[in-house]
């Protein structure tokens, strides 16, 4: 993101950019998997103490799914400020400070999708 | 004269042989979990195999895929060491060398 050309400013930025916990991209990587483990670890605990109407399997793959959101995220800082929040995510639910409903929230949309064929946005009221 | 009384109790920590492993049971046991790893095909897996290049596995199906395996073996692999964990044969030399089975 930062290589691209015509950027000596912007490559001199970003070597003066203070990282937030990882230097090299390695270190970011490893975070991001030491993350996942930790979380995949978890799973058969969470489902067993807040007794939610979920498999394993869903678990897996919904926490797979919020990784591949971020997939393509190629800035070490935010790399390592999402690794920080899922971490944060991840003390709360273990902890049982969080309750049912919000290990459901991961699951449930809670807001109403945004229609997007024509007849959808017609009787919703928007402009095409 | 005194007899030299033996030692009637010994104390023994468990050495890979006295626990019954040997490579092959390694071998048997790794390739049992990585076919048990739905996202591999079965057809497709050999021992020279290489998880990101043929099986078509990514960074995370790779950790999930050493997670069953520190599960099945019970010790943790750390992370340097996990980076270059890219085929069974790898996996297989790697806990024979932790485990202090011969390996050939």
């Amino acid at each position: 993101l930062m290589s691209s050309a015509g950027g000596t400013l912007i490559r001199q930025a970003v070597k003066e950019a203070k990282p937030v916990f990882s230097a090299t991209s390695e270190d970011a990587r490893r975070r991001v998997l030491n993350l996942y483990r930790a979380w995949f670890r978890q799973l058969p605990y969470i489902i067993r103490e807040y007794d939610v109407p979920l498999t394993l399997p869903m678990c897996r793959r919904k926490l797979r799914e919020n990784f591949e959101k971020y997939r393509q995220v190629n800035d070490i800082r935010v790399i390592d400020l999402l690794v920080a929040k899922g971490q944060m995510e991840l003390v709360e639910t273990a902890h049982m400070w969080k309750q049912k409903t919000h290990v459901m929230d991961y699951f449930k949309q809670t807001v109403t999708p945004k229609p997007t064929d024509f007849l959808g946005k017609f009787f919703d009221g928007k402009e095409p | 004269q005194h007899a030299i009384q033996r030692c009637s109790q010994w104390r023994c920590y468990a050495s890979a042989s006295s626990a019954g492993l040997s490579q092959d049971k390694i071998t048997e046991r790794v390739m049992t979990v990585i076919k048990l790893f739905e996202k591999i095909s079965a057809e497709k897996l050999t021992i020279e195999s290489h998880f990101m290049k043929e099986l078509g596995l990514d960074s995370l199906d790779h950790v999930e895929l050493l997670m069953a395996i520190e599960d099945e073996f019970g010790f943790e692999i750390p992370d340097q060491d996990a980076e270059k964990l890219n085929k069974p044969s790898d996996i297989i030399k790697y806990l024979c060398e932790k485990m202090e089975v011969d390996y050939k």
